[in-house]
């Protein structure tokens, strides 16, 4: 009877497109806003926790998504930050979301006298970094915190003239069966 | 008279965790060879959870045989997970296996002495990352017919993890 022999062995997944090399790039310059947002949690032990909130991620499974994560941090930062790196993980606005990572949201409340129109309102939360994964007309922008919520909102009104009074924060409380299971 | 199955049936422990998955490993293993393909999956599916869950148990201290319960131990585990950062939706938050094989990475993590060495902490995460991607409890409530390589990558994610339980 044959008596076979062999190591666990993974192939390489294959990069999904310039996705790692757009990713290394955003790592070296840092913008204010926009996507991706790239999370860094580091902890006592010097491991990294890296979660990139990226609607690129879209329709891309969860093990490519880290590959492409790694292979960034390769390329913006060499071997020895990857070693470091215990997770990673990629999420869409929408999937973020989902998973209470993001319960604050900035709106525009517009009314009829306002100096700016609702597509100009969409173009500057785009350029902040809004999801329209869910729906093209109505982006979505979310944050962590609080804090976030508020420098966006001074960079949106700073991006649009005379749209101060139109950015409204939300805060997301969740459904009552969730806090009840908390 | 005997006692009925459930009646028979110890509380949830690490000591049952981990028993149970090896037994559902095995199931799973028989549904694979008679073609049941869906029904192989959904018990891999429990045995990673299991294992998993067994581990991060034992990692902070708990006893082979400490009652496991969802107000005292599971809850806790999951906020704990969350506040580390981990995405853990709400809907089938106890079963959700790539949250559990974060929240072992991460909390192994925060000390020098149960850090997971390169490159096994990512190894841990993406065989939870590859459950996720095909295995849900609701399986069960599903008529679909799985495809071979869906069964063969939730097998081997399954195995891996059970092969390197001593270690997770």
């Amino acid at each position: 009877m044959p008596r076979k022999k062999r190591g666990v062995e993974e192939r390489a997944r294959p990069m999904s497109g310039d996705l790692a090399e757009r990713l290394a790039e955003e790592l070296r310059r840092s913008r204010e806003s926009g996507q991706p947002v790239i999370d860094e949690q580091e902890f006592p032990t010097g491991k990294i926790r890296v979660t990139v909130i990226w609607d690129e991620w879209d329709r891309l499974p969860l093990e490519d998504r880290t590959a492409v994560i790694l292979r960034a941090y390769d390329l913006a930062e060499g071997h020895g930050l990857r070693d470091r790196i215990a997770l990673a993980s990629g999420l869409t606005v929408p999937e973020a979301y989902a998973a209470g990572m993001l319960p604050f949201q900035i709106i525009p409340a517009l009314r009829r006298d306002d100096a700016v129109t609702p597509e100009q309102c969409r173009q500057a939360m785009i350029d902040e970094g809004a999801s329209v994964l869910l729906a093209a007309d109505k982006p979505q922008l979310r944050f962590a915190t609080e804090d976030e919520a508020e420098a966006a909102r001074k960079r949106l009104a700073q991006r649009l003239p005379n749209s101060d009074q139109v950015w409204v924060i939300t805060q997301e409380v969740g459904k009552v069966e969730d806090w009840a299971s908390r | 008279m005997p006692r009925r199955l459930l009646d028979r049936c110890n509380p949830d422990s690490i000591r049952e965790f981990r028993a149970a998955a090896r037994q559902r490993f095995d199931d799973a293993l028989a549904l694979a060879g008679q073609g049941r393909r869906t029904g192989a999956i959904y018990l891999w599916g429990y045995t990673a959870e299991m294992t998993l869950k067994a581990s991060y148990f034992s990692l902070i201290g708990l006893a082979e045989t400490h009652l496991i319960t969802w107000n005292a131990d599971l809850q806790p585990a999951i906020n704990r997970g969350r506040g580390l950062g981990i995405a853990w939706l709400p809907q089938g938050a106890g079963h959700n296996v790539r949250a559990w094989s974060e929240l072992l990475v991460a909390v192994r993590a925060l000390l020098p002495a149960t850090t997971y060495p390169p490159p096994f902490d990512l190894e841990v995460q993406r065989r939870g990352q590859r459950i996720e991607q095909l295995w849900r409890e609701t399986l069960r409530y599903r008529k679909n017919y799985a495809y071979l390589f869906e069964m063969r990558q939730i097998r081997e994610a399954t195995e891996w993890l059970l092969v390197n339980s001593h270690a997770l």
